[in-house]
């Protein structure tokens, strides 16, 4: 796949391919398309050059197949400020049609620990609490693939952990990351990007993660 | 997935967040009125019979009002970050023009709750009050057109960096045929009380809200597509 902006290309002929239940972390420095292909994946880009197939479906043009089966959380929690914790994920039930919302929300908003908080607006809670708000959200409609864009940003620890026990509980997951170790130790395989393009692609079975760092390192540098 | 709960559900949203906030509609409102007072004072005192301008001493302020309104409606979306957990649930993008069409005529009828008496109290002399019904049908249908293209344009512009830029140079142009039939359907109802007319400005208001549907309809995607 190819991005590109103008003559700018943040994506520059990357190609991935992800089974069900796998985890793919992406690695690299500022700007090196991390954000680029998981927006990508998230029917949020479309791509200047190639195919992307998900599910079975072409992107983008069916799109609108996909979307129920996709989880994406970024830097943010995608939440409004100015709504309750409850009327938030109300309003995203509504969207993705989950049935029996009620239960659903209370189920998912008691494992994040904002039970309590239900019926305050978001504006009054903590960045890691909301944060872990947008966590509730990103499984509420029980996605079968998982986008996260340096999820742990601004997330507290109960939030982390709680986000470590999803990704490591069997569900497809692509993770955009800086932090190296973390993804040696959650994903099965590597892509490293930098300047849009792939540098190191690799699975972590077997993996030396002092040499995989060393060799990032010198990709990076 | 439910076209029409989402519908339900986006309308809610919006309404729930103007209620909490209360930063749109009172704004327009207050905006609205304050226009008309100056108007008021600036064109005499109620002794001068102001009625054959009333539908632009109506249509004046409220214009300006929708630019305002229309202007601040993608801004919790964009100050929140919230537009990328919308975009990527399986809403269809005309869905959620049609809810935000719906809350910003929503805002414009509140106004015009105070504004139409406001024109019948400050301007016109002679019989007003029995043509009240007529005058928000006018609204009514002038709004839908106005909320349509309104969401088009406020969409285009989240992602423009010159947005506050966007209302001004684009909106209100494209506005002035919806001012104009709306002027002359409150005139024609106020003034001569000349129903043929009133009916024809009626019927181009509908056709010009039907245009601006197609053409919401037919670029919304694209609108929201990098």
């Amino acid at each position: 796949m190819v991005k590109a902006y103008g003559a700018r290309r943040a994506l520059d002929g990357v190609d991935i391919d992800l089974r069900e239940g796998e985890t793919l972390a992406i690695v690299g420095p500022n700007g090196a398309g991390k954000t680029t292909l998981l927006r990508m994946l998230a029917t949020l880009h479309r791509p200047t050059e190639g195919t992307l197939q998900m599910f079975g479906h072409d992107l983008p043009d069916q799109a609108q197949s996909v979307r129920p089966l996709l989880g994406y959380l970024g830097h943010d929690p995608l939440v409004y400020l100015d709504l309750t914790a409850l009327q938030n994920l109300e309003l995203f039930a509504d969207l993705y049609g989950v049935p029996d919302p009620r239960e659903r929300i209370e189920d998912l908003l008691d494992q994040v620990g904002l039970l309590p908080r239900a019926f305050e607006p978001v504006r009054t809670f903590s960045r890691g609490m909301a944060q872990r708000l947008g966590i509730a959200r990103l499984l509420l409609h029980r996605p079968v693939l998982l986008l996260l864009d340096e999820p742990t940003s601004g997330l507290d620890a109960p939030g982390a952990a709680l986000l470590d026990r999803v990704v490591a509980g069997g569900i497809s997951v692509v993770l955009v990351t800086h932090d190296v170790e973390r993804a040696v130790q959650v994903a099965d395989h590597l892509l490293v990007l930098r300047g849009g393009r792939v540098r190191i692609a690799c699975g972590t079975s077997g993996l030396d993660p002092a040499a995989f760092r060393a060799e990032y390192e010198r990709e990076i540098a | 997935m439910s076209a029409l709960r989402q519908f339900r559900a986006l309308v809610l949203k919006d309404l729930r967040l103007e209620l909490r906030t209360r930063d749109t509609a009172i704004a327009m409102t207050l905006f609205v009125v304050i226009a008309m007072v100056i108007l008021q004072f600036g064109f005499g005192t109620r002794e001068t019979d102001l009625t054959r301008f009333a539908g632009g001493l109506l249509w004046v302020p409220l214009t300006f009002a929708a630019v305002l309104g229309v202007g601040r409606s993608y801004v919790a979306e964009r100050e929140q970050r919230v537009l990328d957990g919308l975009l990527v649930a399986p809403v269809s993008r005309f869905v959620m023009l049609m809810a935000r069409a719906v809350a910003i005529v929503g805002y414009l009828l509140a106004v015009q709750i105070v504004a139409v008496p406001l024109l019948g109290i400050f301007f016109v002399k002679g019989p007003y009050w029995g043509d009240l019904g007529w005058l928000f049908l006018a609204c009514l249908v002038a709004d839908i057109a106005i909320g349509v293209l309104g969401t088009l344009v406020a969409a285009m512009a989240v992602f423009t960096r010159a947005r506050e830029l966007v209302m001004p140079v684009i909106f209100l142009p494209l506005l002035v045929p919806v001012v104009i039939a709306a002027a002359g359907a409150t005139h024609a109802v106020v003034g001569p009380n000349d129903m043929a007319q009133y009916r024809n400005y009626v019927l181009f208001l509908v056709g010009i809200a039907v245009t601006f549907g197609l053409v919401a309809y037919a670029t919304f995607d694209a609108v929201f597509d990098d």
